[in-house]
């Protein structure tokens, strides 16, 4: 089964090489994307799970991002279908490459071994290169090579990494495996100089390659260049990709009880990635570069969000998740006003808003999630992160975050507003000229190229004010996946001065909270929050940080100054004014709702 | 055998080195397929060592290796250099003699922290830690400290040599499919890098990446002919 | 020490003593053959030496003492440097543990003079040579004492003569590719020493990036008698130092050691004859990218020694 994810985008790619009429390989593309969507969209009716030592194998996380990325691939060819015209470069090649891209994630997705997953990560890179390099001329070649040539450098880096987990498991004296149930499974036996260089490397290695500083600085340049639905792949599907790397290395390395260790250099390279970020982001006049900025500030706080324990990861996938809509939504509408202004300076575009209403309505909302703004799922999932620092008392993390967060998102609102609002600066004869030359319906165009925008905002939307219990479902398992309480770790938590408790706490208890009673309570938060989501009350505060009993005022003085006390959520409300919630009944709840 | 492994390592390093003082381009792909032959042939000497005779993996990994990056991949980078108009010296941004000592000091550096890192069984020679880990660090400086394009193609192989040394470690245990992968990886890495040193030749004439940058920058904005 | 290898040890020096002209001759008739010459007469060098002895030395008024000393303390510190270097047999005249040190100083103290010699005359063109020879002696020092300091820690002795010994015959099984690097590094210090092709070109004093022969131009009659003995001492001691490090003798071959070195020097002098005529004389610039490669190389051995211990 998991072989056909494999086999549709290579068996479509083929068709595109061999199709002749450009016609039938536009649909072969489509055709490829959806397939693809509707197997994923099987396999969550049959899970397939994964194997003790198999090479390939569907985990939730592997799950979660495979169905993102597939969601996504399937919108932009919908996308490319309105925006494509007359290409320079070998248009076979280019969808073929597209769909070698799709097949090399579903791979990087269902690899359970890190050699294979390292294999389909190469791989996808080098299928990317082509798509970058679209437009030809010079300033394209430069985003080309430095893209490939930093990728490459990096993914070597990461391929030392993950030889020295082996050696790390070569250590133990037995046979060795680099399929992560199985190092997972033996985590203990890890030895642990290895695995943090091994750490350390994949960190720096995928990292460049999910574009965290200071290795961003191929991606204002990859990302400005590709074309906007190659774009819009790479920022919501390759840095997932990239980032699950990152996460199986973790997964290890929390289960091998180094994950303070590993934390502490997520949280600073995501903190670095935030704040170079919200720096570059200011005063920036490309809006496509401008973008490719906030992709690396999101990858920052995707990052920082797993480095903090169960709650942050929970947040992160929730991150994720927005973070794949909303890059989306933000490339299509870029490549819809490449298309009707020609220019990607933020000075010509001006007054979206008049000439083309829906788009200016959707780049308007893009913006706002982008930004983090409430109505949209960026706000939770950011206050999730921000809400676990707090809770672990890393007042740094926060400050930092925040201070980033509102830099960039006034950079990005200087920017990018006066395109949606301001008055239309030049007639729109430009567009209408060039849409007659190439002879092409321009309204037909646009619809094709705004329905999928407008659908990826909506369910961006819907999904911020609204979680159904299976999606918030499908987040936690996620996040258990990379932070599994096991008990290795219960064994590893009585290293970091903790007592091992309920297994529910364990997962977040080990981490280098100071003392049992000073600690948030995160898991309680999520067993909190999915119940209130099976009550079918929106619950968009999942994550709460809660006191024990022991010491809940103390804990509460120190939080409210972050807490919004007049939000118009209820429950998320709710869940910060809580009642002293007793350890033993989040025990309780625990189990009914994270399986 | 000790004694010839051990000279082995210590030549790779010496190629390595040697990298960073030629000045020329066609001597730097030269000593990259040396150093390339050399590795090809640790695998059949670990088996040799440990078995006795050469098992049909590490023929199969060192036949690769060798007709991949020991005889293509150089052929490739020659033919670039021979067929362009390019000039064909190194132009480094750190001096021969200067990066010279930064090689040796991080080779220096490599022997020190490899001392320290515990390893469970004996690998073929107590050489093979270091020389890896200083193939990793001078490649990534021949990388970061030269101005062309296809040196620091090199400066990537030798990265990637310098890994391949360190997997010699893990050999029976990685499934010779990854290493296969892996190596197919890098050969498609590096043809698709030839064929944008290429592109990069015809559009500027040369293949210096920094002026690329300039140039590129000053360019106008809406200069691309997207359709 | 044995009565009889004191008494073997005074022939031994005098041999030694009169053995370097002849390498001298070695090297003009290997370069004279490969130019399709035959070459100057084998004991040329002796008649040479001979013939300048006889002449009267012509001292110019603007020089001092400092000019006259020069070639005299070189020429001092070069013999005292002989009795401390095991040349044919295993042993030195004289050896004491540390002696390695006062032989770096010795070479040194040789080329100060020489040096002083040289600025004495107030010539530019001599100045520029003094310059260049301190900077490329100032180079390949580091690597002369790296080298040193590895045989020294192979062999856990300070003294030259145990040093060069049997010792560094069984270290030569224990740490074979840090040895073969010093040997490299020793090589390319001997020719920056000696003043050969490709560092500096001995045969002509008429260019102007000449360094060693640029030097010695004012001196006449005794003082370049002095002069050319004194290198070609030097070349036969740092080239006996190279042998013995490259192929210490075990012990027993000590019986023909002596004629087997004697070998093994001639051997020395052809290869120099034959890289002086394969290879051109490298670009001044070039010259400290040489040397720090001999460093680095030296260094490397070092690190290697440091690291992986010794036997």
């Amino acid at each position: 089964m998991l072989l056909l994810l494999l086999a549709i985008p290579l068996a479509f790619a083929f068709l595109c090489l061999a199709l002749p009429a450009p016609r039938w390989r536009l649909v072969s593309l489509v055709a490829g994307g959806w397939a693809h969507l509707s197997v994923v969209l099987w396999l969550w009716r049959q899970p397939v799970g994964s194997s003790a030592g198999a090479f390939v194998g569907l985990d939730p996380l592997g799950e979660l991002f495979l169905t993102l990325i597939s969601v996504l691939f399937a919108v932009t060819c919908i996308f490319f279908v309105g925006y494509h015209q007359k290409t320079l470069v070998s248009e076979r090649v280019f969808l073929a490459c597209m769909l070698l891209l799709l097949f090399a994630l579903s791979l990087v997705c269902i690899s359970q071994h890190l050699g294979l997953l390292w294999v389909a990560m190469e791989f996808a890179s080098l299928a990317v290169t082509p798509l970058i390099y679209f437009r030809l001329g010079a300033r394209a070649l430069q985003a080309t090579w430095k893209f490939l040539l930093m990728n490459s450098v990096g993914i070597a880096l990461a391929l030392l990494g993950i030889f020295c987990i082996a050696l790390a498991d070569l250590r133990a004296g037995q046979a060795t495996s680099l399929t992560i149930n199985i190092l997972v499974a033996h985590a203990a036996r890890l030895d642990p100089v290895w695995l943090r260089a091994g750490f350390l490397l994949a960190l720096v290695g995928f990292g460049t390659k999910l574009g965290l500083a200071p290795l961003h600085s191929w991606k204002p340049d990859a990302y400005g260049e590709a074309p906007p639905p190659i774009s819009a792949i790479m920022a919501g599907g390759v840095t997932l990709s990239a980032l699950l790397g990152i996460l199986r290395v973790f997964q290890v390395c929390c289960a091998a009880g180094l994950a303070p260790f590993a934390g502490f250099w997520l949280v600073t390279f995501g903190l670095l990635s935030i704040g170079t970020a919200a720096v570059f982001i200011v005063r920036n006049s490309d809006y496509r570069r401008l973008l490719a900025y906030t992709s690396v500030e999101h990858m920052g706080v995707l990052v920082v969000g797993i480095g903090l324990g169960l709650a942050g990861s929970y947040a992160s996938m929730l991150h994720a998740l927005h973070n794949t809509l909303n890059k989306g939504v933000l490339f299509f509408l870029a490549g819809f006003l490449w298309r009707n202004y020609r220019s990607n300076q933020v000075s010509d575009v001006r007054g979206a808003l008049h000439r083309h209403p829906v788009a200016g309505i959707v780049l308007l909302a893009g913006l706002c999630a982008t930004c983090g703004l409430p109505p949209f799922g960026m706000f939770f999932s950011e206050l999730g992160i921000l809400l676990a620092a707090a809770a672990r008392q890393q007042w740094w993390v926060v400050a930092i975050f925040a201070t980033a967060l509102a830099i960039a998102f006034v950079g990005v609102m200087t920017a990018m507003l006066p395109m949606v609002f301001g008055e239309p600066s030049e007639p729109p004869g430009l567009s209408r000229r060039h849409d007659a030359a190439s002879g092409a319906d321009p309204r037909w165009r646009n619809g094709t190229m705004l329905v999928p925008a407008v659908a990826l905002a909506l369910v961006a939307f819907a999904l911020g004010a609204y979680q159904p219990a299976f999606v918030k479902d499908a987040l936690a398992r996620a996040a258990e996946t990379v932070v599994q309480p096991s008990t290795t770790q219960l064994a590893s938590s009585n290293r970091v001065h903790n007592p091992p408790r309920g297994l529910a706490t364990a997962g977040l208890d080990w981490l280098d909270t100071p003392a049992p009673q000073g600690r948030a309570m995160t898991a309680q938060g999520i067993a909190l929050g999915l119940g209130a989501g099976q009550g079918n009350k929106p619950c968009k505060g999942a994550l709460i940080a809660r006191e024990p009993v022991s010491a809940p005022l103390q804990g509460s003085d120190r939080l409210s100054p972050l807490v919004p006390r007049a939000l118009p959520w209820a429950d998320l409300a709710q869940g910060f004014a809580l009642p002293s919630l007793r350890p033993g009944r989040a025990r309780a709840l625990a189990p009914e709702v994270i399986p | 055998m000790q004694a010839i492994l051990d000279a082995v390592f210590m030549l790779i390093i010496l190629l390595d080195l040697a990298m960073l003082a030629v000045s020329r381009l066609a001597s730097c792909i030269r000593i990259f397929a040396m150093q390339s032959l050399l590795l090809a042939l640790l695998p059949l000497a670990a088996d040799t060592l440990h078995v006795g005779i050469p098992g049909r993996h590490a023929l199969l990994i060192a036949g690769v290796t060798i007709a991949l990056k020991a005889i293509f991949i150089p052929r490739v980078l020659e033919r670039i250099i021979r067929t362009g108009e390019i000039h064909r010296e190194v132009e480094p941004f750190i001096g021969f003699t200067a990066s010279v000592m930064i090689g040796a000091l991080l080779a220096a550096g490599s022997f020190a922290v490899a001392r320290r890192l515990p390893l469970a069984e004996a690998p073929l020679s107590d050489l093979l830690l270091p020389a890896s880990l200083s193939t990793v660090l001078i490649g990534l400086l021949v990388l970061i400290s030269r101005v062309k394009a296809i040196t620091q193609v090199i400066g990537f192989l030798v990265v990637e040599n310098g890994i391949f040394i360190f997997g010699l470690m893990l050999l029976p245990q990685t499934p010779l499919l990854v290493e296969l992968g892996i190596l197919l990886d890098v050969f498609v890495g590096v043809f698709i890098m030839a064929i944008v040193v290429h592109h990069i030749r015809r559009e500027f004439d040369h293949m210096d990446t920094h002026l690329l940058a300039v140039e590129a920058n000053s360019a106008g904005a809406a200069s691309g002919g997207e359709g | 020490m044995s009565f009889w290898r004191t008494v073997l040890a005074i022939p031994e020096f005098a041999l030694v003593l009169a053995l370097p002209p002849l390498l001298s001759s070695i090297i003009a008739r290997t370069k004279a053959w490969f130019g399709g010459r035959t070459g100057p007469p084998w004991l040329q060098p002796y008649f040479d030496l001979h013939k300048l002895i006889r002449k009267g030395a012509v001292y110019s008024r603007t020089t001092t003492w400092l000019f006259r000393a020069g070639p005299i303390v070189n020429l001092a510190a070069l013999l005292t440097t002989a009795t401390l270097v095991p040349v044919l047999s295993q042993h030195s005249l004289i050896s004491f543990a540390g002696d390695i040190i006062l032989i770096a100083y010795l070479l040194a103290l040789g080329r100060m003079f020489t040096v002083l010699a040289a600025l004495d005359t107030g010539s530019s063109f001599e100045g520029m040579g003094a310059a260049r020879e301190v900077t490329f002696g100032t180079m390949s020092e580091p690597a002369l004492f790296l080298c040193l300091a590895v045989i020294a820690i192979a062999t856990r002795s300070l003294r030259l003569s145990e040093m060069l010994g049997p010792q560094l015959f069984a270290a030569w099984h224990a740490v074979t590719p840090a040895l073969l690097l010093v040997v490299g590094a020793l090589l390319v210090v001997l020719l920056t020493e000696t003043c050969r092709i490709p560092v500096d070109d001995p045969a002509t004093h008429l260019e102007l990036t000449m360094i060693h022969e640029v030097m010695v131009l004012d001196h006449s009659g005794p003082d370049f008698a002095f002069i050319t003995y004194a290198a070609a001492l030097k070349l036969t001691l740092l080239g006996s130092i190279l042998l013995h490090a490259a192929l210490p003798m075990p012990d027993r071959l000590a019986a023909v050691g002596p004629l087997l070195r004697l070998i093994e020097l001639a051997g020395l002098a052809l290869l120099i004859g034959v890289i002086e005529s394969m290879t051109a004389r490298l670009r001044l610039n070039h010259v400290p990218r040489l040397l720090a490669g001999a460093t680095v190389l030296s260094g490397l051995a070092t690190v290697l020694i440091l690291t992986r211990g010794h036997g």
